[in-house]
């Protein structure tokens, strides 16, 4: 009987002298617990600017929503079906979860990870610009968003925010993002895709982004535009071509371009041409049509009906450049900020130049970007029909066309401008769910798990419709 | 550490070998079966000297004269003179019913004192189908068990007892073989599945791992259902257990062989019925030229391109063969239209147009009817000196898909060996080879044919017609053409192309095995030292062939999983006095459990067509995805059964486990049990009707810790951009704050036998509720993550189960046995963190989501909703004649819980031949089917073309007098539709019509199994020297859905084991298999 008992107990004493700590044992070793800052700025710049190049029917059908390209046989996006593939949900959390949450990780961890106090700053500044960019798109995506809450894991029901107080507190961290970037140093190097830490170019960057945020809310609050508009100008702005923001994709997987991947690598056959540019284009004898399109079946160039599907041998496609793996992406490019000068000449902002010299500018530079000649452009602009002088219409509707026509492959941009503008007239798909969308609904998940929240946003805004108009769009 | 621990347990044991006695007889007490009977008493006669026999019937006691007297519950007493040291008893049965159960940690325990739900099948039961798969085999014949098996060829098995307890972990039983743990899967226990493969995104189902376990293997199974009953498993058996206990040796030699051989066929009722009357195209969606006017498609005759393609220079009528839907042109056989099979060179029909008819062979013919062969054989023998077995099983399953084979090899190898009279060492090992190529795809993918058939497909392509196809050349020459200018696959592939080149293959070996010591060391005290190893290392490649639809790829993914086990275990048993017995154990457990994968993949494509190997990868492949993780639980336990006059039985358990998945400061938690049994028939022994009564209730806490690595955060490194790092944020957000999650559960239960046991029932109530759990909640992505890990939710499960055995005929040469399981599980979702409401567990396409909603079932769909007309409760219809769907896609509109599920076991006998057969049954809970959402849509099914309420075909234009009225409510008056709505793509599909449309009633009744059998009569055999036995069968396997509500599909087919159930998208067939058996004893 003792005997059993010293085996009992000399077992119960071996066991607990062998004990050492498992809890070591939770610690994860095949992922890191530390990483450089830098490497969470790449991930994010390279995520932003997928998100925006994409041509996925999972994530970005902006190209279709304005009637560049048309679908094929599955016309469901081009009908502005945004539930069944849940698209509304893939960007928002694209642009919150992998892109501004990367940014926040990099400025938590500057810091502590840069030694020069100077570059920490320039770093830092650059990190929120990329942040207003991206909370940009957010905003004039869905209206009404988290904003005070936002990338707080603690607060896990984050309340939505109104926008326009949003927009204005991103301009106020523009400003201060401005006038913290230190051109006699450097920032991120070649960590930095866009400009290779160029701090002179982000700043040039930040200002004409601001000119583009004061432009968009034109329609709301002429002042506050005005102000902003004025001053972005004035602090200097894009001025060439080569001041782009152009993201240069690599030519392997997986940093090719987006493009590539939903058309090329993929092998699918989804898009085709619409006919809403292809006949605006044609009509206008733009010299772009060849650099945006191939020949279609009939050696001419033919767009399918909005909507409708068509038969991907038949119609024309988008062109084989844009296909290529290491086609850049661009973020904000000179064109752009000259169709807002010519709009600001009209509106009566002090911005200098006249509204046509800003327009053929604008014309001009995309021309020269997309390949093209300056007597290309020349004899294009001569026309009539294209001439600002002589062209149909309001400026809204003269700058929304040619507008529209520029910012070609660039979905996102020109559904936010062809909202404002009102050009061109758009005629929703054939067989479409609703109109053509003004904003997106709040997601599905925020439904289900942010759900309170959501009630208040969606009653906030006038109902979490696709109709609804954010408060930029008046008209 | 463990090596310390192990090597103390064993050398503790060896140095307290040597015990001197003198007088001293052993044996075993055993039944007519040879079967040791557990606790038998056993005292020399006349006198106060006694002792009571193991769990096996052996026993060894010191005696002064010659005479001992053996009694035990349910046998007749007897006495017998002893000479030399060796006793050996055979009782005979008293006839009373008198079970002995298998219980936790092996302990095997009467009836009598078994005061928790535990429901015991013998291995015959799971054998004898000749199923591969002996946990599918278990479905129906015990209660409280919801076995969900996909229809995969060595597919997964889903098998949740009493409800599904923790939201997003694993719900599945834990399996223990002779009491060692025998992991079914991975980590988290549902099996090596993809993500994406368990919310229907494509992937293969690779099975679970309890497949291996060899069901001629198994003596007997006991499903321990309650917490009470498993708590001294700790938190691995906090979902209930199934305990196998396989054959062990016994005296002499026996041979035992299987041979059979079985034939499958897919049971038609559970595949696309396809409509016959118009072919390949998406009206009014997608518009073609007029041949006549130039308009487009849907205004005038446009269903056709319009080419010309034998060079007369008029156009020609070409299938859009890019259109993979049927709302195209009605079938006219006098129109010669060009199909795909005009633009394979090396077709017959090559260059030639055909009439435009629906196919000969609809994806029906596609569909193999396979041949399997189950073969095993099993030695076994013992002497004094020990026992030992040796069994060989082969089983090669051949699927319904061509070019699917599933091979196994398992051999069980385990033998015991008397070292001394009180010491005896076993050995035990399994070993297991599974390969398998060609698993069926799954989700919706294209590698998985039942997306392509039951959604998107051309009723004119003809199945035969594609394999002659393909077989010409072994060239990818599809169907869907992207044009006749263009002939490359635009969204599908030819389907035996993608079954012959684009297939998977996997194997699995395995090593289960453990060596342990048994020591005796007095007669009441018995002491086991074990190690065991769970062992296994899997490769599973899939390749993507060049020229397929999708990007070629090769991947592979490497698994190995070590689970090490160190138990020591102290089991006393005593008479303390007359009246009273008691029982104890005293234990601990450390169990280690390692896995480390790697995943790796071709990037951009392969160099060299069929070459599958990293090395031809087109671009450099990224860096190859790693998991290293162990987890260890430490645990010691303690136990006492006490028991007064074999009528009182009480039980207590207690548990302590310190996890490493847990923080530190909250890694230690207990599982406390209590149980008591009364059986009442003792004292009511005058009521002869009652043959068996016994009340029993007990209460049990268990505990569980965290998945691994949910407490620290990492992040995420991502492949480099050229030369730059790149890094992310998590989507998951872990917590230094967790705590166990606990579940507490009650149960009460009543068994009863009647009129000398014709008639029995097991009747058990249960009620448990889960808190603390602890899972990672999806949260707003505005936070800038997907999910964080919380302690954050409780949920209830209570139900009832019943069992009711009955034997209505009972004659000499015939009787009829008749065995029902009923079971109910309600759960509820209780409570949730922070105020929420809803927790997200899984999105899937189609707009749904399963969720566990504040004050819901476990698991509810939401989507769209039919938006319901106040008054009549009918949906609203809008002014075009369209249903009104919900804003939000957050409406509740399904909840896939049954309401109860069922079996009904009849064995009939009539002399020597037995026929048994199973009637299973599923009542209630709901399915979203994809493949209804998207079938309809493109018009498949009959319901989607024929004649509408004015005699026309529903498809003509509204002009001509087409259309459908769809019943409802409309908007505008308030009064019945009457607004005819154009029937194209998408009027009964997802297009027009919310999720909810598509969620369907999942109830079944089915004939899951018949068998009969033959014996060859003792008489007969015993002429045959050397067969002790030659049993044929006849075996049929899932012979009937008698019942179903669920169109065109296996109401029962998931997707994967887990918990993400309720949801179905490119859903395979159920298989009809019949078998013949012949099983010979030497």
């Amino acid at each position: 009987m003792k005997k059993i008992f010293v085996i009992i107990v000399s077992f119960l004493m071996l066991t607990a002298g062998c004990r050492k700590n498992i809890t070591d044992l939770n610690v994860d070793p095949k992922n890191p617990s530390t990483a450089p800052s830098r490497a969470f700025f790449t991930n994010a710049q390279h995520t932003l600017m997928n998100t925006l190049a994409s041509s996925n029917v999972n994530l970005n059908i902006f190209r279709l929503i304005v009637q560049y390209w048309q679908e094929t046989t599955y016309t469901d996006e081009a009908n502005y079906d945004l539930g069944t593939r849940s698209i509304n949900d893939a960007v928002w959390n694209a642009l919150y979860r992998d892109v501004l949450r990367d940014f926040q990780e990099a400025k938590n961890l500057i810091p502590t990870d840069v030694a020069d106090a100077t570059v920490q700053k320039n770093q830092i500044a650059i990190s929120d610009i990329m942040q207003v960019v991206t909370w940009y798109y957010l905003i004039t995506t869905y209206g009404n968003i988290p904003y005070s809450d936002a990338l707080d894991i603690t607060k896990t029901f984050p309340k939505y925010d109104d926008a326009k107080t949003i927009y204005n507190d991103l301009l106020t961290r523009l400003d201060a993002d401005i006038a913290s970037l230190n051109t006699s140093s450097g920032s991120f190097g070649t960590a930095d895709v866009i400009y290779a830490g160029n701090v002179a170019a982000w700043k040039k960057f930040a200002n004409s982004f601001k000119l583009k945020m004061g432009m968009t809310i034109a329609d709301d609050d002429e002042v506050k535009a005005k102000t902003v508009v004025e001053a972005a100008v004035a602090a200097g702005v894009f001025t060439s071509n080569s001041d782009n923001a152009v993201f240069q994709y690599l030519s392997t997987p997986p940093n090719t371009n987006p493009i590539w991947v939903d058309l090329v690598q993929s092998g699918r056959k989804d898009f085709i041409a619409s006919e809403a540019i292809i006949d605006e284009m044609k009509s206008l004898n733009d010299p772009r049509i060849d650099d945006y399109f191939t020949k279609d079946a009939a050696g001419g160039y033919s767009g399918a009906e909005a909507g409708a599907g068509g038969n991907y041998a038949t119609f024309s496609k988008p062109h084989d450049a844009i296909l290529a793996p290491d086609f850049p992406a661009s973020l904000l490019d000179y064109s752009e900020v000259e169709f807002y000068l010519a709009e600001a000449r009209e509106r009566g902002y002090s911005v200098g130049g006249t509204a046509q010299q800003h327009y053929n500018n604008a014309i001009t530079a995309s021309i020269i970007d997309w390949g093209g000649t300056t007597a290309e452009a020349t004899s294009y602009l001569g026309q009539p029909s294209v001439n600002y002088a002589t062209a149909a219409g309001t400026y809204k509707q003269k700058i929304g066309i040619q507008k529209w026509i520029a910012l070609y492959n660039r979905g996102w941009e020109a559904w936010i401008d062809w909202r404002r503008l009102d050009y061109p007239q758009l005629v929703p798909g054939a067989l479409a769910l609703s109109d053509i969308p003004l904003r997106y609904p709040y997601p599905v998940n925020e439904q289900n798990v942010n759900g309170a929240n959501y009630e208040a946003a969606a009653a906030a805004i006038g109902g979490d419709l696709v109709e609804t108009r954010l408060w930029w769009d008046k008209f | 550490m463990k090596s310390c621990i192990s090597l103390a347990a064993l050398l503790l044991l060896f140095s307290n070998l040597i015990f001197s006695q003198s007088r001293r007889v052993s044996g075993q007490v055993k039944d007519e079966r040879s079967q040791g009977i557990p606790f038998a008493s056993i005292n020399e006669t006349n006198t106060k000297n006694g002792v009571t026999a193991d769990a096996t019937g052996n026993f060894t006691l010191t005696i002064n004269g010659n005479q001992l007297t053996i009694s035990a519950a349910g046998f007749q007493t007897q006495t017998i003179t002893v000479s030399g040291e060796t006793a050996n008893v055979t009782l005979v049965s008293s006839g009373q019913l008198q079970e002995v159960v298998v219980t936790s940690l092996g302990i095997r325990r009467t009836r009598n004192q078994v005061p928790y739900a535990a429901q015991q099948i013998n291995g015959e039961e799971v054998s004898k189908n000749r199923g591969s798969n002996f946990v599918s085999n278990l479905s129906g014949k015990i209660s409280g068990v919801d076995i969900k098996q996909t229809n995969t060829l060595g597919g997964s098995t889903n098998v949740v007892i009493r409800g599904y307890k923790s939201i997003i972990f694993d719900n599945q039983a834990l399996f223990v073989i002779d009491g060692v743990p025998f992991n079914n899967g991975n980590t988290v226990g549902i099996n090596t599945n993809t993500a994406n493969q368990r919310t229907g995104r494509g992937g293969f189902d690779y099975g679970n791992a309890a497949a291996d376990i060899n069901p001629d293997d198994i003596e007997t199974i006991t499903v321990l259902k309650g917490a009470a009953a498993s708590a001294l498993y700790g938190s691995q058996g906090a979902n209930g257990v199934i305990l196998v206990t396989t054959k062990h040796g016994s005296k002499g030699l026996g041979i035992t062989v299987n041979s059979g051989v079985s034939f499958g066929a897919i049971d038609k009722s559970t595949f696309a019925k396809y409509q016959h009357e118009y072919g390949a195209g998406y009206f009014p969606s997608v518009r073609y030229e007029d041949p006549n006017t130039g308009l487009p498609y849907g205004f005038a005759n446009g269903f056709f391109l319009w080419r010309d393609i034998d060079g007369d220079g008029q156009n020609d009528y070409v299938v859009p063969m890019s259109e993979d839907a049927s709302y195209g042109a009605k079938f006219d056989p006098n129109l010669m239209v060009y199909q795909w099979d005009a633009f394979d060179p090396s077709s017959p029909n090559a260059g030639k147009a055909r009439p435009w008819v629906a196919s000969a062979h609809d994806p029906t013919t596609f569909f193999e009817k396979p041949v399997s062969y189950n073969q095993s054989i099993f030695v076994n023998g013992g002497s004094d000196k020990g026992t030992f077995k040796l069994g060989y099983t082969r089983i090669g399953d051949k699927g319904i898909l061509p070019n699917s084979e599933v091979n196994k090899n398992l051999v069980n190898l385990a033998s015991t060996l008397n070292l001394t009279d009180k010491l005896t060492a076993g050995a035990a090992l399994d070993f297991s080879n599974i390969v398998g190529k060609g698993r069926y795809g799954t989700g919706y993918d294209d590698k998985n044919m039942m997306t392509n058939f039951r959604q998107w497909w051309e009723v004119n392509v003809d199945v035969k017609e594609q394999e002659d196809a393909y077989f010409r050349n072994r060239q990818n020459v599809t169907w869907n053409w992207t044009d006749p200018t263009i002939l490359v696959p635009i969204y599908w592939d030819n389907v035996y192309f993608s079954r012959y080149e684009n297939y998977e293959s996997d194997n699995r070996n395995r090593y289960f095995g453990n060596i342990n010591l048994n020591y005796k060391a007095t007669d009441w005290l018995n002491i086991l030292g074990r190690v065991s190893l769970d062992s296994y290392d899997e490769l599973q490649e899939e390749r993507q062939a060049v020229g397929s639809v999708t990007t070629s790829s090769y991947s592979r993914f490497n698994r190995s999983y070590r689970e090490t086990n160190y138990d020591l275990l102290l089991t006393f048993n005593k008479k303390l006095s007359k009246d009273f017995d008691l029982k104890g154990l005293l234990g601990t457990n450390i169990r280690r459990q390692h896995t480390s994968t790697i995943r790796a993949i071709t990037n951009g494509g392969l160099i060299v067509p069929k070459v599958y190997a990293l090395s031809n990868s087109l671009n450099t492949p990224n860096a190859p995805v790693e998991f290293d993780g162990i987890r260890e639980v430490d645990g010691v336990f303690a136990g006492a059964t006490l028991s007064w006059k074999d009528m009182l039985t009480l039980d207590g358990t207690i548990r302590r486990d310190a996890s490493s998945t847990l923080p530190k400061d909250s890694n230690v938690y207990y599982y406390p049990s209590v149980s008591a049994g009364f059986v009442f028939s003792k004292l009511l022994t005058s009521a002869s009707w009652l043959t068996y009564g016994k009340l029993r209730a007990n209460y049990a806490q268990v505990g569980n810790d965290a998945p691994i690595f949910s407490v620290y955060d990492v992040y995420a490194v991502v492949p480099p951009f050229g030369g730059e790092p790149q890094s992310s944020v998590t989507g998951t957000k872990n917590s230094t704050s967790l705590k166990p999650e606990r579940t507490r559960s009650e149960e009460v239960g009543l068994e009863a036998a009647f009129l000398k046991n014709r008639v029995g029932i097991d009747f058990s109530y249960y009620w448990s509720r889960s808190f603390d759990q602890i899972l990672p909640v999806i949260v707003s992505t505005a936070t800038g993550y997907n999910s964080k890990f919380l302690n954050a939710a409780t949920v209830d499960n209570q139900g009832v189960e019943l069992q009711v055995s009955v034997t209505p005929i009972k004659k000499k040469d015939f009787s009829w046995d008749m065995i029902v399981n009923w079971s109910r599980n309600r759960n509820k979702v209780m409570e949730l963190f922070e105020g929420s409401e809803n927790i997200v567990l899984a999105t899937f396409q189609g707009g749904v989501s399963l969720n566990a909603t504040l004050n819901q079932p476990f698991g509810t769909i939401r989507g769209k909703n039919f938006v319901f007309d106040s008054a009549s409760g009918l949906p609203l219809v809008s002014a075009t004649g369209r249903y009104l769907q919900s804003v939000t896609s957050n409406e509740v509109i399904g909840d896939p819980n049954p309401d109860w599920v069922g079996g009904i076991n009849n064995i009939l006998k009539y002399k020597n031949f037995s026929l048994s057969f199973l009637v299973d049954m599923r009542h209630g809970g709901d399915v979203f089917s994809l493949d209804m959402y998207y079938g309809l849509a493109t018009g498949l099914y009959p319901e989607t073309a024929g004649n509408n309420d004015l005699g026309n075909p529903s498809r003509n234009p509204l002009s001509q007098g087409g259309g459908i009225v769809l019943p409802g409510i409309s908007v505008v008056d308030g009064k019945p539709n009457t607004v005819r709505a154009l029937n194209g793509f998408g009027a009964y599909g997802y297009l027009r019509n919310p999720a909810a449309a598509f969620v369907y009633d999942a109830s079944y009744i089915k004939l899951r199994e018949a068998i009969l059998s033959y014996s060859i009569p003792k008489e007969t055999i015993a002429k045959l020297k050397p067969f002790k036995g030659i049993d044929l069968s006849l075996i049929g396997r899932n012979l009937w859905i008698i019942h179903k509500n669920l169109p065109y599909a296996d109401p029962e087919e998931t997707i994967s084991a887990g918990n993400l159930q309720g949801y179905q998208g490119g859903a395979y067939p159920s298989v009809r298999s019949f078998a013949i058996n012949a099983k010979l004893r030497f």
